[in-house]
C-alpha cells in the first residue's frame, strides 16, 4: 500500500531516533518507538512498517536484558545496522517504498545472522512478532489477518491474546443472555 | 437439518483446552451437522501440522474430520467454488469499508469471511445455521460496526470513517462464541466433568485461549 508523505516524514523521524537510541543503548526509547510503528503497521500494513516494528522491539529486548553483550563486536554491528537504516531513510525520503522495504529486510537479515546469538535472536524475534501482533490485533484487525501480516500462526496469537486484558466495551455487541438463549435454541 | 459452521479460532480454542470432544457429544445429542470451510481447514490443520508446537492440536482437529464429526461443505452439496466466490465478495466489502487518511484498512481474512459465505449460501437454501466464531472483528462488523469505528479511532488516535451501508450485508448472520458453545454443551450434559465449578472453569479456559468474552459476561453465564 502506498505510504503518504506525512507518514514518510514520521518514519524518517522514528528511524533517526532509533539509530540514536541504539547508540545510547536506551531500551525504553526503543520500545516506545516500536509501539509508535504499530499505527503505521495497522494503517498501511506494508512489510516495511511491520518488520521495523518487530525489529526495533527485538533490539529493545536485547538491550534491556544486556544480551547485546553476547553479540560479537556489538559496536561494529550497530554501525552496520545504522548505515542500513540510513539507506532506508534515504529511500523513504525519495518516496521509493520498494527500496525502503528492501533495506528494512536487509537490516532484519543482518540482525538474524548474528552467529553468536542466532537461535536466541530467532526466539526473541518470534516473541516480538507475537507481541506486535497482539498490539495490531488490539487496534481492531482480525486475528487471522493479523497472524498473516506478522507471518505467525493463529494458534500462537490466540494463546498470547488470551492472557491479555483488552478493554471490552467496544467489542460487546449483543447482550450475553440473548446470545446464550440463541445458542440454547439452536442446540434444542 | 441444522448446521453449525465453525471458524478456526473456536477449533483452536477447543483443541488447546482438550474440549474438542464436546462437538461429538453435541452432534450426537442434537443431530446437527458441523461444517468447516476449506480456508478454516487450512488454518486449523494444513498449516499448523507443519509447526512442531501445534502439530498435536492440528492432528486432533484432523481426527474429527476423519471421524466425520466435522465435515467439509461438499458433504451438504455446497461447492468450494460457490464459497470462494462469495468469500471474495465479502472480503472486498469488509476490507473496503473502513478508511483512514483516504486509504482503506484491511481488517479481515479469508477463513472468517468463508464462514459468512457458507452461512449465506445455507440461509438462501432455508437451512438453519449458526456461526461459531471467537473472532471479535467479524462479529463487530456484523452486529455493531459503529463499535469498530470507535475502537479503531481510539487506538489509532485519528478519525476513522466507516461505510455502514456496505456493512449492512453482514447484519443477517447469527454468531455464538466458544463461551456460548461451552454454555450450551454444559446445559446439554455434553461436558464430561461434573460439579459446581465445571461451567466456570470451562468458560475461563476458553477466555484464556482467545475467546473475546469478558469476566462480567462469564459471571452472567454462570448464573443462567
Amino acid at each position: 500500500m502506498f505510504i503518504e508523505k506525512e507518514e514518510c516524514i514520521h518514519i524518517i523521524g522514528l528511524l533517526e531516533r532509533a539509530k540514536k537510541a541504539l547508540l545510547n543503548k536506551d531500551s525504553n526509547i526503543l520500545r516506545d518507538l516500536s509501539d509508535q510503528t504499530v499505527h503505521s503497521a495497522c494503517n498501511y500494513q506494508d512489510s516495511g512498517s511491520i518488520t521495523i516494528s518487530v525489529l526495533i522491539y527485538t533490539l529493545s529486548k536485547l538491550v534491556e536484558r544486556e544480551d547485546f553483550k553476547k553479540i560479537k563486536n556489538w559496536e561494529e554491528f550497530i554501525k552496520k545496522f545504522n548505515s542500513i537504516l540510513d539507506l532506508a531513510i534515504k529511500a523513504i525520503n525519495s518516496s521509493n517504498q520498494s527500496k525502503y522495504e528492501k533495506y528494512v529486510e536487509m537490516a532484519r537479515t543482518l540482525l538474524q545472522s548474528q552467529i553468536s546469538l542466532k537461535q536466541y535472536i530467532q526466539d526473541v524475534f518470534k516473541k516480538a512478532s507475537i507481541n506486535k501482533g497482539s498490539k495490531i490485533y488490539e487496534h481492531g484487525l482480525s486475528l487471522e489477518h493479523t497472524a498473516k501480516l506478522l507471518g505467525t500462526s493463529q494458534w500462537e496469537l490466540s494463546e498470547y491474546i488470551g492472557q491479555k486484558h483488552f478493554e471490552s466495551s467496544h467489542i460487546q455487541t449483543m447482550d450475553v443472555k440473548k446470545r446464550a438463549k440463541m445458542a440454547m435454541e439452536f442446540f434444542s | 437439518m441444522k448446521v453449525l459452521i465453525l471458524d478456526s479460532g473456536i477449533l483452536i480454542n477447543l483443541s488447546m483446552n482438550g474440549l474438542l470432544y464436546i462437538l461429538e457429544e453435541l452432534k450426537n445429542i442434537t443431530g446437527l451437522k458441523i461444517i468447516i470451510t476449506k480456508d478454516v481447514k487450512t488454518e486449523t490443520i494444513d498449516r499448523p501440522i507443519g509447526i512442531p508446537k501445534f502439530e498435536l492440536g492440528a492432528l486432533r482437529v484432523q481426527n474429527l474430520l476423519n471421524l466425520k464429526i466435522i465435515d467439509l461443505p461438499d458433504s451438504i452439496q455446497v461447492s468450494d467454488n460457490q464459497i470462494n466466490s462469495l468469500t471474495k465478495e465479502f472480503m472486498e466489502l469488509a476490507n473496503h469499508s473502513i478508511q483512514s487518511h483516504n486509504q482503506f484498512i484491511q481488517i479481515v481474512s479469508n477463513a472468517e469471511m468463508s464462514c459468512l459465505a457458507l452461512s449465506k449460501i445455507l440461509s438462501d437454501k432455508n437451512i438453519e445455521n449458526i456461526i461459531g466464531i471467537d473472532e471479535r472483528t467479524t462479529r463487530v462488523i456484523s452486529e455493531k460496526p459503529e463499535n469498530l469505528e470507535k475502537l479503531m479511532s481510539d487506538k489509532l488516535h485519528q478519525k476513522i470513517s466507516i461505510n455502514k451501508k456496505k456493512l449492512i450485508t453482514f447484519s443477517e448472520f447469527k454468531f455464538i462464541r466458544s463461551s456460548e458453545l461451552i454454555f450450551a454443551a454444559f446445559k446439554k450434559g455434553a461436558i464430561k466433568l461434573k460439579g459446581p465449578k465445571v461451567l466456570e472453569a470451562a468458560l475461563y479456559a476458553v477466555k484464556y485461549h482467545g475467546s473475546s468474552v469478558s469476566f462480567e459476561e462469564i459471571d452472567v453465564l454462570k448464573k443462567l
